[in-house]
């Protein structure tokens, strides 16, 4: 057997010398010279045509926190419905069924193929096509009593949602192996509940990073219905700069909003990708 | 007597010329100036449908002034509310795009008004109302980027709520088009929109709109120049004054219909609200 002594002779012993540190002196010229340049873009932020009292004053101000709650608001019952809908024409275009099919396919090429803003300036516009909406017989209204610019954000930014979230719900259940699909069904479940006992759950672990991803995408695309009225951030710190003309100071306002509220929902994604990882192997946490 | 009268403009035209003010020189090295205008206003700036070409009335008259100036125009565009923002940051020498002469714009620039204007009040033309005080307790819409929101509140504080009548509903909307859009489908009772845009509005939809009472507020608009190019300011100055005394001003008006908001010189900063 042999030990490490056997090569004592042949290789010098340089277990008990120090470990040389690198210097990694390219790291620091980079850091340097990033914070360097950070630090020229900030003075120039600082020394600009900005008034930052004007700033300040506003981060605040009553219309500018009504403004967010009413984007905050917005962007999760708009996500709510795009789900619903997503879920739902992503298992209609999975069925057997043809006509299911074919109208899955078709929701998402329509509303995926057209603008998001001009789907917005149509459903606010409607009454120009439907002066009056409802069941005949039963109710009916004026279409611009309906179509407020809040329900005219909300179906535009939620069916514009749900075609995008019906391919990543698609996508989440093809993941799961066609072994779990036989797996149900030689049990004696039907399609459905199959769905929702086995594939959707397991579905779910796939699906959670790209459907934070269109969150965050939902909370920032709320600012387009601004156009339609909606009171959102991004609409009442116009209405600001258009009274006062402090037009950087307030989109600097609005800026630091939308971050803040980023900032907070990526670790809560986090959270929710653990928890519905849990019981399967969790890579690169 | 003509001829005392042709001398005398004489003289005051060379008196002028000796001490004619001069280009800044970055734009007579240039030769070009460069202009930024929100085209969403006809007939004062907008987009021909059919040939894409950026006319109207400022158009027209800049052209004209270019053209004294010996200088060629270079176009951009940009929102309403970018114009002040494209004047500070340089991006514009000036600016000429229907913008009202108000005093919360004078911070960093001033205006040469060379229009008179005012917000007026219009309804579609089967609407029941006679005049503007019918309009109280209704829902008024208008362009939210302009000065028309606040116009309104002043109008309706003076004129309804201080008659015991309820207030206007002030009701926001994108621009001109989109205003009107609101009033067709009956989301709004009224509408406001500079008193200039409303001749060229209704003969693009003949028959559809009313005006409703006069201009409720007299105002002008201005060409807007910075504070600090005093030198442009003259120069712009004194080629309009030409431009009205030799009637060429008086022509572009009257092209686009708005011979009656024609001003009798050009003044600075002139507007009272």
């Amino acid at each position: 057997m042999r030990t490490a002594d056997t090569y004592a002779g042949d290789f010098p012993d340089l277990s008990g010398m120090p470990v040389a540190r690198q210097l990694h002196w390219q790291r620091w010229l980079a850091a340097a010279a990033i914070v360097l340049v950070l630090a020229a873009i900030g003075r120039a932020f600082v020394n600009g045509q900005i008034e930052w009292t004007y700033v300040g004053r506003f981060l605040t101000a009553k219309v500018i926190l009504e403004g967010i709650v009413n984007t905050m608001v917005m962007a999760v019952l708009a996500m709510a419905l795009g789900i619903v809908m997503g879920v739902v024409a992503a298992i209609m275009r999975l069925s057997p069924n043809p006509v299911l099919k074919s109208v899955a396919a078709g929701y998402t090429w329509l509303f995926r193929g057209t603008p998001l803003i001009l789907q917005l300036l149509l459903w606010f516009n409607l009454a120009l096509v439907f002066p009056t909406i409802g069941i005949p017989g039963l109710w009916s209204a004026r279409a611009v009593d309906v179509m407020t610019p809040f329900l005219s954000a909300l179906l535009g930014l939620g069916i514009n949602q749900g075609a995008y979230t019906s391919e990543v719900m698609r996508a989440g259940m093809l993941s799961v192996d066609i072994g779990q699909y036989e797996a149900a069904q030689a049990i004696g479940m039907g399609r459905l509940r199959a769905l929702r006992r086995i594939i959707l759950p397991q579905a779910m672990r796939v699906v959670i990073p790209p459907l934070g991803n269109e969150f965050i995408g939902m909370v920032k695309a709320t600012s387009l219905a601004s156009v339609i009225q909606y009171p959102e951030l991004l609409h009442n710190a116009e209405n600001i700069y258009y009274a006062n003309s402090r037009v950087i100071e307030l989109l600097i306002v609005a800026g630091l909003w939308y971050l803040l509220v980023v900032s907070i929902l990526t670790p809560l994604q986090m959270l929710l990708e653990r928890r519905f990882a849990r019981g399967t192997l969790q890579i690169g946490r | 007597m003509k001829h005392l009268w042709f001398s005398v403009a004489f003289a005051a035209l060379v008196g002028t010329g000796a001490q004619a003010a001069e280009l800044p020189e970055a734009i007579k090295q240039a030769g070009t100036l460069r202009l930024t205008v929100n085209s969403t206003y006809a007939p004062m700036e907008y987009r021909d449908p059919a040939s894409n070409e950026l006319v109207g009335l400022d158009i027209d008259l800049a052209g004209e002034l270019a053209k004294r100036l010996g200088v060629k125009i270079v176009w951009s565009e940009t929102p309403f509310a970018e114009l002040i923002p494209s004047l500070q940051t340089k991006r514009a020498d000036f600016i000429i795009s229907g913008i009202s002469d108000r005093a919360s714009r004078r911070e960093t620039a001033d205006f040469i008004d060379y229009l008179t204007t005012g917000p007026q009040f219009f309804v579609m033309a089967d609407n029941a109302a006679k005049t503007a005080v019918d309009l109280c307790g209704k829902k008024v819409g208008t362009t939210r980027s302009t000065s028309f929101p606040v116009e309104i509140e002043k109008w309706s504080k003076a004129n309804c709520e201080a008659a015991g009548k309820p207030a206007m509903q002030y009701v926001p909307g994108e621009n001109s088009i989109d205003v009107r859009n609101q009033l067709k489908q009956a989301r709004i009772d009224a509408a406001v929109q500079g008193s200039e845009t409303l001749p060229y509005a209704q003969s693009q939809e003949a028959g559809k709109y009313r005006v409703v009472g006069e201009p409720f507020a007299i105002g002008y608009q201005g060409i807007m120049i910075r504070k600090d190019d005093t030198a442009l300011r003259e120069v712009v100055t004194q080629h309009l004054t030409a431009m009205i005394a030799d009637g060429s001003y008086k022509a572009i008006l009257e092209k686009w219909g708005l011979g009656a908001n024609a001003v009798e010189k050009p003044m600075v900063n002139a507007s009272t609200q």
